[in-house]
């Protein structure tokens, strides 16, 4: 079967198992679910290794076949890894067990079924970023959908089921015009394979439409504004350790996507429009950071936050030269791990001080001293400081932005300067302002807690300080998609 | 013995990670420990290499740090004259801060994390001065930038501090993009961001002059930002709220100057645009006098020395602006001690008198004797007095602007060094001799500080009298003749002292100390009388021309404007968009569901008129189903 799927489907374990352990065992349950998510890590470990000593990773199996001759057309189970989407693999995997470790301290009611709906979503997000074929990639993305739909209508806050809706309407309609996007290319192609569908010769208007459709799609999950309110709902409502993989992986399916289909499918078409992306990446990246300036409340913060940031995914994108690409790319995994240690930062404070509001935070560096150690280091990494991996994904996308349109890049730069503003004032604020927690012996950083803040950070600084330990990865993807555009 | 030198950076940085593991207040004996033995470690090595560099000559070694496509970039160091004197003044001057620290900050509560802070703020300081392309040295700008943020704001628990430390970061910031831009800029023009790469680049003519000056302004924006230059310079003053041997080792004597590095590491980049040059030049002059004007009329100690490291840095661009590498490169050196030693003479007086307002102090000459000396020391060698180490620069600045025929602002440094001697001395007899009584109580109180603090300025001391004697048209200009020997981009420019350029110096620092003795001494002078003819003029420089209340009202005001506008096209636009998707769709849906009302009578019509457009359908298009 392969290594591939043993890796996407490794999560079924920790299911089995805690469908035989009955709900009243917490415990148990809490130890079976976290061994378990390290499972997929191991297996992602396994592949990255056979990866890079050059295995044909690949699987190719007949799966669905309909139609009579000459009319007959063949679905085929179909994986295979490029040197991104191996790296979003291993970030799903790490992001996984510690939004697990954290549940198991946050997650009060239901646990057992929260745990395996979040084993549902992680089948999902593997799936989605080791399919080779249109079709189970578009099988899988949907399988994201539902347990997510659920998780945060079941154990989100105040609005939950608003937000809950929310989400399944917008990424609802996202599926719908990709699956729309899927079907013409299937009549078109004949396969829905990425590599027949890359070398296929669509007509220059065709291949414009199903581009813009492509990025409607991919832009309701990233989310380009002004298709990002559900996610800020999202961000606000759902619990801490769920954003965390919503922040950290399933956004990241859109920067996927765009890479994979949007430049490796229509190349052409996408240097057409590649103006027009920059500057949705240019909007996204001063609209997110002048709302998070004048936020009051962190999530939505860090939701604009996001928002801004996945500018420079957009601003790489567009740039089209491999510097460009690498950025957005180093960005992307770079971000799902300062958004994932950001809100569990968050659920740590929401869990212990019982409010998100930067006016009643001040004085956290006095009661919770580590934490806000923490958050500071965050909020660095998040404002682009050397020696963390922000600063490298804004680096090269704004060195590959620079090159192809120098005046786009210029602007964004004041992106630079609102960031550390927004990130200093709110940080600031909250760890070093007025004292106003009233609760003395509230617990800091402890025990447990430190699991994912230690494999956070530490990946953190790890790509920031040597950025060839992830660029040695994805460089392989970056040159086959230029030997795309140059072709 | 130069090849060590990758290593000198790492020292400090285990200060960092050691008090940053053991800040625990049972470890604080140790900590101080280690940040000083750490530092003294650096410091010797720093010091091995610069007598390598003197012997062998410059060494340069790169490893890869990061790669897109076939493009490397790398991080590794580069050891020429310049950088390996900086790396002297910044070791020198973080061992001495160290050990003074011990003394001044002694029952801190957090000292672990200040001495981590100094380590940390030391390691990206000597990092930077060693790197040999601009990424490394842009990386290193920006931790420096964080070092320096986390010390200004160390006494969190006052607004003003953390206020200053975000303005610090934020402003310097402002002018980090313009480097950052210029240096992007430069990548795709010469392909590559080592040093050498560049200059031979531009002395190649591989640039277009154009380019050559866009992007030497872009940088200089960021050695604006840095070293307080005007407009950039107010988060400066500002900066003072933090403990003050962290003034006298980030905000006097190393990072405000590595704008000034930068400059003159680039100096090939900037000397082949005039253009640039003149607006370094000008920059330097107006920034020089605009804050020594401010500087006279401070009531606090540390903000009066403020203003004047910004209008010293200011010098020294002036100097570089004006060709003058090797004035503006000794003026550095000059300045990095003499201002040390001031602040750590202030710092003293601060921890003896525990107030920070001048006008609380007055006759501690007679407490703290060692601290006066040590004060008036520097005093005299900021002032230009002759002998002393600022005489010597100055006065090489000063001729630079001459012999480059700036003759605006070579008035505009006459005047500013009159100003300097004013106000230093101003400061001088106001805290030390003034008659006015401290009340008997507050005086009872105040001792000369420990050795452990007096001795670091004692060195300081030395070296500001004697740092000048390194390139004077007496002796001989060893500085410049071994700067010039280890670039072969730099052309050295014989500057001999001019006999009468000498006079005139001399002339007016005593003029200025002569004022100032009448005004604050002898009070023959009313020193109010222009502050009360003209209470506009003096409210304006008081408050630093009211260049933040502008950035108040205009920069910040608009950020937020924008962030509430954005949050309103939020709520209302896009909002409002969805609700009217939102309600067409509950329109259509409930137009469908009327259709569907039961009756079986309209389902028959709906299937009727279904069939009849369908066929009507296919006639039209000629074909049957």
């Amino acid at each position: 079967m392969g290594w591939l799927t043993l890796l996407v489907f490794s999560p079924i374990v920790g299911i089995v198992l805690l469908l035989l352990v009955p709900s009243t065992q917490a415990k148990l349950q809490k130890r079976i679910a976290v061994i378990c998510s390290i499972l997929p890590l191991i297996m992602s470990i396994i592949v990255y290794q056979q990866f890079h000593s050059g295995a044909d990773l690949s699987i190719r199996v007949p799966w669905i076949s309909f139609g009579q001759y000459p009319f007959s057309f063949f679905v085929e189970y179909e994986l295979g890894v490029s040197g991104f989407s191996l790296v979003l693999l291993l970030l799903t995997a790490v992001l996984m067990i510690v939004s697990m470790v954290t549940a198991t301290m946050q997650i009060k009611k239901g646990w057992k079924q929260y745990a395996l709906l979040t084993l549902l979503l992680e089948i999902g997000i593997l799936g989605v970023f080791a399919s080779q074929n249109l079709i189970l990639f578009f099988i899988f993305f949907e399988l994201t959908l539902v347990p997510m739909f659920l998780l945060i209508g079941k154990w989100g806050g105040m609005e939950k089921e608003r937000a809950a809706y929310s989400y399944l309407l917008y990424n609802g309609i996202g599926s719908a015009i990709l699956l729309i996007v899927i079907i013409v290319l299937f009549a078109n192609v004949g396969s829905t394979n990425y590599e027949a569908i890359a070398n296929a010769s669509l007509s220059t208007e065709l291949s414009m439409g199903l581009l813009i459709s492509l990025l409607i799609a991919f832009g309701v999950k990233l989310p380009i504004v002004p298709l990002h309110t559900w996610m800020v709902r999202v961000h606000v409502q759902a619990p801490p350790a769920l954003v965390m993989i919503h922040a950290g992986v399933l956004l990241k399916i859109g920067a996927y996507g765009l890479m994979q289909f949007g430049i490796g499918f229509f190349p052409a078409s996408f240097q057409d429009i590649a103006p027009v992306v920059a500057i949705l990446g240019l909007v996204n990246l001063l609209y997110g950071a002048c709302i998070a300036f004048v936020q009051k409340e962190l999530r939505s913060l860090f939701a604009y936050s996001s928002i801004s940031h996945m500018g420079i995914v957009l601003l790489g994108i567009a740039a089209m030269n491999e510097a460009g690409l690498q950025g957005a790319m180093f960005q992307t995994i770079s971000h799902g791990l300062i958004a994932a240690l950001v809100f569990f930062l968050i659920g740590v404070v929401k869990e212990k001080t019982e409010t998100t509001y930067i006016t009643r935070l001040g004085g956290l560096s006095r009661t919770m001293p580590l934490t806000a150690g923490v958050l500071l280091a965050v909020g660095l990494a998040s404002l682009g400081l050397p020696g963390m991996s922000g600063f490298v994904s804004e680096f090269m996308t704004f060195l590959g932005i620079f090159e192809s349109m120098p005046v786009i890049a210029a602007i964004g730069t004041i992106g630079i300067i609102l960031t550390a503003a927004y990130i200093l004032r709110a940080v600031m604020d909250i760890t070093f302002g007025k004292e106003v927690l009233a609760q003395q012996g509230i617990a800091d950083l402890q025990g447990k807690e430190w699991i994912p803040v230690s494999i956070m950070l530490g990946l953190i600084l790890l790509i920031g300080v040597f950025p060839t330990s992830l660029t040695h990865s994805i460089q392989t993807s970056v040159e086959a998609i230029v030997l795309r555009i140059g072709g | 013995m130069t090849q060590i030198a990758w290593i000198i950076p790492f020292f400090p940085l285990m200060t960092f990670l050691l008090c940053f593991i053991f800040q625990k207040r049972e470890w604080h004996h140790l900590c101080s420990r280690v940040g000083i033995m750490t530092t003294g470690l650096a410091l010797i090595g720093s010091i091995t290499v610069l007598i390598g560099q003197m012997i062998f000559g410059n060494s340069e070694a790169v490893i890869s740090w990061l790669s897109i496509g076939d493009t490397v970039f790398s991080i590794g160091y580069i050891v020429n004259p310049l950088n390996a004197l900086m790396l002297v003044i910044v070791s020198l001057v973080s061992f001495l801060v160290h050990i003074y620290s011990k003394g001044y900050m002694a029952g801190e509560e957090r000292l672990g994390t200040f001495y981590a802070y100094l380590g940390f703020f030391t390691f990206a300081m000597l990092a930077l001065v060693l790197s040999p392309n601009l990424l490394q040295l842009y990386m290193f700008w920006e931790l420096v930038g964080l070092g320096s943020f986390l010390l200004i704001g160390f006494y969190f628990h006052k607004a003003e501090a953390r206020a200053a430390a975000k303005k610090a970061f934020l402003m310097t910031r402002v002018g980090d993009v313009g480097l950052l831009i210029g240096m992007i800029l430069v990548f795709w023009q010469v392909g590559s961001l080592e040093f050498s790469a560049i200059f031979q680049a531009v002395s190649g003519g591989d640039m277009d002059s154009g380019m050559v000056t866009l992007v030497a302004l872009l940088i200089f924006i960021g050695a604006v930002g840095k070293s307080g230059q005007f407009p950039l310079h107010s988060w400066l003053p500002d900066a003072m709220e933090g403990p003050t041997p962290v003034s006298a080792l980030i905000h006097a004597a190393t990072m405000v100057a590595a704008g000034v590095y930068l400059v003159a590491t680039l100096f090939p980049l900037f000397e082949a645009s005039d253009t640039a040059m003149l607006v370094v030049a000008i920059t330097g002059a107006f920034t020089a006098i605009f804050a020594a004007c401010i500087a006279i009329v401070q009531t606090d100690i540390k903000r009066v020395l403020a203003y004047s490291t910004v209008s010293q840095l200011g010098y020294m661009m002036l100097a570089l602006g004006s060709a003058g590498y090797v004035a503006g490169v000794f003026h550095l050196t000059t300045h990095a001690f003499f201002k040390a030693l001031l602040f750590l003479a202030a710092g003293s007086v601060i921890h003896a008198a525990h107030t920070q307002l001048i006008g609380e102090m007055g006759g501690l000459w007679k407490r703290m004797k060692g601290t006066g000396w040590l004060f008036l020391i520097g005093t005299l060698a900021i002032a230009g007095m002759p002998l002393f180490s600022g005489f010597f620069s100055k006065e090489e600045v000063l001729l630079a602007v001459w012999k480059e025929e700036h003759y605006v602002l070579f008035t505009l440094g006459l005047i500013t060094a009159f100003l300097t001697a004013f106000y230093m001395f101003r400061l001088f007899f106001l805290v030390f001799m003034s008659k006015k009584i401290i009340p008997y109580k507050r005086r009872k109180k105040i001792f000369e500080s420990p050795r452990v603090m007096i001795l670091p300025m004692v060195v300081l001391a030395l070296l500001a009298v004697g740092a000048g004697y390194i390139h004077t048209g007496w002796f001989g200009p060893f500085l410049g003749e071994w700067l010039a020997s280890g670039n072969e981009y730099i052309t050295l420019h014989p500057h001999e002292g001019a006999g009468w350029l000498m006079a005139v110096t001399t002339l007016l620092t005593f003029l200025g100390i002569w004022m100032a003795y009448l005004m604050y001494q002898k009070e023959k002078l009313d020193r109010n009388y222009l502050s009360e003819a003209f209470p506009g003029v003096y409210e304006a420089v008081l408050n630093g021309f009211f260049v933040d209340v502008l950035y108040q009202r205009t920069v910040v005001f608009a950020t937020k404007c924008l962030g509430i506008v954005g949050t309103w096209v939020e709520r209302y636009v896009i909002q409002g968009i969805l609700h009217f998707i939102e309600d067409i769709t509950i329109l259509v849906t409930k137009l469908a569901s009327k259709l569907q009302n039961g009756q079986v009578q309209t389902y028959g019509a709906m299937v009727g008129v279904g069939l009849v457009v369908l066929l009507l359908i296919g006639l039209m298009q000629g074909r049957f189903f």
